[in-house]
């Protein structure tokens, strides 16, 4: 033990790591009914530093030219030592991701943990989730396959529904008329740059409001108590509670390595579960392959469009729902957060769940 | 009579079992890291092939294999060489050099390329890809 | 003139009603024509569409000539306008595309057999129906017309060796690209080894096609090895990769016996 104290000690009079550890990590104390829905933010966390690293490594040899991305894509995939293994590592731990973070949504909604003064937390959280949605709409496009190219083209074409800018907004998006090298360059200029910048923004801003405020406890159990909307700031302590570190960390860690194993899973196993064949032929304008879908997570928005007669309206009742999600904190201010004091919300939750899952499927056999 | 573990006995057995693990794990990750980055023995870049330039005769084609597809090099005229794709851009048959009129036809749908694989008739819709040859000395150097 | 514009007009009013839309835009005026004639005129049009000519989009005048834009100069002999070839002129008219084959068979048996009534492409492979070529055009009754079916039987059982190795090649091929594995250049190899072999075949030599079969057996054999070792990566991938879920799965297990270490001392 001697060397490990004798480093900490070089670390701890020039920054007083010690006294770091005891308030941040040991000495931060997390409800003791803590349940284990709340690792889901540190699962997220860690796959989207997977998708960083992953992301790095495919930088090195992917071409952003509608003439040489296909073509490195599969040089990625054929040639290079393991680059099969990291771009299935980048192109599933994107699914997985979407799966993550919407059952860290789901549990949120479920224990009402936006309520009492955690507005902004919900807020930045929201916003990761449809950053999450453009990075995966973005990330899509790179490979320059068929699949890439029509979703894009159908992806994009959504926008034209809105009155007097919709035409001019579609060009916009695609920096031309059409699905092009300029969309290429945009999309990849946001998806590896621009975005993932103000995505680390966003969860720092999360991670601070989540950690200033003080974690919400799980409404359940005898100790649950209804949360006040004090007037004043509130820091919500939880004396008498676990450490974070080690205590919770190790169960963070087990869902994280259960995860892993999952994503792994289908990397190995099910490889084509998110590759259908449009997905291995190159990109041509001129043919439309049969059956172009976007990816699960958007065939809710597709069969909206597809069902409402008029688009414009199919992308208002989309925008409406979506801006109500955003601003539930809002809407919803009643101090109760037990399950089964909330008949309405319950009601409204499960239906909507059903809803998307209804939709969803749809979308995918019409 | 069983000695009774305490959690902190319990927990220092899973650790040192975690950092086995954890290790394994971790080079798990690092070999298809390194084998990544690491350069290729493989020069990269540099496929050239080499024909003998007695190969060619005057008016005649000479069929070998290019970045492992067949392709075809030519001498139309004297000291003229030519080196294409001997892959009809139709369908993908090998297309076949007729001497007597001095052009390239496809077997499988009478596709008709030029000696400089331009299409002359049939379905194709492209030309024949085109490579750089080089005389050097008594080879030819494609690629 | 105007007995052509009765006619047109039948035409018109027959096509608006009884073609689809999208099919109007691109019919020649030949299938215009024609699929308002009666009985045997009108056959080839119905016929044609089942087609595999039909499919790859060649129409009447990629083999009849004539100018498929214009009614009057549709069967003009000044636009190209061929007809239809007499027995013997068959192969002649299918070989201007169809070259190796035509070569091949126009130096067998049955090419040289021809002024006699020596079987023709249409004979076995239709006129205006043909579809993509199979093995079932080779049978007791298409090949006994004029010669016992023993020589066909030979030739077809070494077919079904090689077309049976073809398609097993052809399978793996497609289940790797589907793993996005690059089998192009497999995938071309497959493609002129098969044709090669089919174009041979129609010289009707059972010695030819034995000693071709062996060739081609042996290039098929080749690409199969290559696919065999494909696989055996592919293998070697997924067992490591169930060794790492293995120790993932593992390590969480392990992550929850400590939490459940710390919960007991939660507890007190």
């Amino acid at each position: 033990m001697q060397p490990i104290k004798m480093l900490v000690d070089f670390f701890d009079v020039r920054l007083g790591v010690r006294d770091l550890y005891d308030r941040e990590l040991k000495g931060y104390l997390l409800p003791r009914n803590v349940n284990v829905w709340y690792t889901l933010g540190a699962v997220v966390l860690s796959l989207f530093s997977l998708q960083i690293v992953t992301g790095i490594f495919l930088l090195m040899y992917y071409v952003p030219d509608s003439e040489k991305a296909f073509a490195s894509v599969q040089y990625i995939v054929n040639e290079v030592p393991f680059g099969w293994l990291f771009r299935m590592l980048h192109a599933i731990g994107a699914n997985v991701i979407m799966i993550a973070l919407l059952l860290h949504m789901l549990s949120v909604l479920f224990m009402g943990s936006y309520k009492g003064r955690r507005e902004f937390t919900w807020l930045s959280g929201f916003i990761i989730l449809n950053l999450t949605m453009g990075l995966c709409l973005t990330g899509y496009l790179l490979p320059w396959s068929q699949l890439s190219f029509w979703a894009t083209t159908v992806a994009t074409d959504a926008a034209g529904a809105i009155p007097v800018i919709g035409d001019y907004l579609v060009e916009f998006l695609r920096g031309g008329p059409t699905v092009g090298n300029q969309t290429l360059g945009r999309f990849f200029a946001l998806h590896v740059v621009g975005m993932p910048l103000i995505l680390i923004g966003l969860i720092g801003a999360h991670l601070f409001c989540v950690k200033r405020r003080g974690i919400s406890p799980p409404p359940f159990g005898p100790d649950y108590r209804t949360t006040d909307e004090l007037p004043f700031f509130e820091h919500e302590k939880h004396a008498g509670g676990i450490p974070f570190f080690p205590n919770y960390f190790v169960k963070d860690a087990a869902i994280i390595c259960f995860f892993m194993a999952f994503l792994l899973a289908i990397i190995f196993y099910a490889p084509g579960m998110f590759f259908p064949e449009s997905a291995f032929q190159p990109a041509d304008p001129f043919l439309t392959p049969p059956h172009i879908k976007p990816e699960w997570y958007f065939l809710w928005a597709y069969q909206t469009l597809k069902i409402f007669p008029s688009e414009i309206v199919g992308l208002g009742v989309q925008a409406a729902f979506m801006t109500f999600l955003a601003l539930l904190p809002f809407i919803d201010r009643g101090p109760e957060r037990r399950p089964s004091k909330r008949p309405l919300f319950m009601t409204c939750y499960v239906l909507i769940i059903l809803a998307f899952v209804a939709i969803s499927v749809w979308g995918h056999y019409s | 009579m069983t000695a009774h573990v305490t959690p902190p006995q319990r927990r220092k057995f899973l650790f040192t079992m975690l950092g086995g693990l954890g290790a394994l794990i971790g080079a798990a990750s690092a070999w298809p890291v390194f084998r990544f980055l690491a350069p290729s023995d493989t020069g990269g870049g540099s496929d050239q092939v080499s024909v003998p330039r007695a190969d060619v005769a005057v008016g005649k084609a000479h069929f070998f294999q290019f970045r492992s597809k067949p392709a075809v090099i030519l001498q139309p005229s004297p000291g003229d060489f030519i080196a294409l794709s001997a892959v009809c851009t139709h369908l993908g048959c090998v297309v076949a050099w007729q001497e007597q009129a001095g052009e390239f036809l496809c077997p499988c749908h009478g596709g008709r390329f030029s000696a400089q694989g331009l299409v002359l008739g049939g379905p194709p819709p492209k030309p024949l890809e085109s490579f750089v040859v080089e005389l050097d000395g008594d080879q030819l150097k494609i690629g | 003139m105007s007995r052509s514009l009765c006619y047109l007009f039948v035409v018109v009013m027959v096509a608006c009603w009884s073609m689809p839309a999208q099919l109007l835009a691109a019919d020649s005026v030949c299938i215009q024509c024609h699929s308002g004639q009666a009985g045997a005129l009108a056959a080839p049009v119905a016929d044609w569409r089942t087609s595999v000519h039909a499919e790859n989009g060649i129409s009447c005048n990629d083999c009849h000539g004539g100018d498929p834009t214009d009614f009057g100069m549709a069967m003009a002999p000044e636009s190209g306008f061929l007809g239809a070839p007499d027995y013997a002129d068959v192969p002649a008219f299918c070989g201007r595309c169809h070259v190796g084959v035509a070569d091949a068979y126009q130096a067998g048996a049955h090419g040289e057999a021809i002024e006699e009534g020596g079987a023709q492409c249409v004979v076995c492979h239709g006129n205006h129906a043909i579809q993509k070529a199979s093995l079932d055009l080779i049978n007791e009754e298409n090949c006994s017309q004029c010669h016992s079916y023993e020589r066909a039987a030979l030739i077809r059982s070494s077919l079904v060796e090689t077309d049976t190795l073809a398609t097993k090649v052809e399978h793996d091929l497609d289940r790797l690209y589907r793993l996005g594995l690059n089998v192009e250049d497999m995938q071309g190899r497959l493609f002129n080894q098969r044709n090669s072999f089919h174009r041979i075949f129609h010289g009707v030599d059972v010695e030819r096609v034995r000693q071709e079969t062996s060739g081609v057996q042996s290039k098929l054999g080749e690409i199969s090895n290559e696919v065999a070792a494909i696989d055996s990566t592919l293998e070697q991938r997924k067992l490591w990769g169930s060794v790492v879920i293995g120790l993932f799965v593992l390590v969480g297990v392990i992550f929850l016996l400590v939490r459940k270490t710390y919960e007991e001392e939660e507890k007190g």
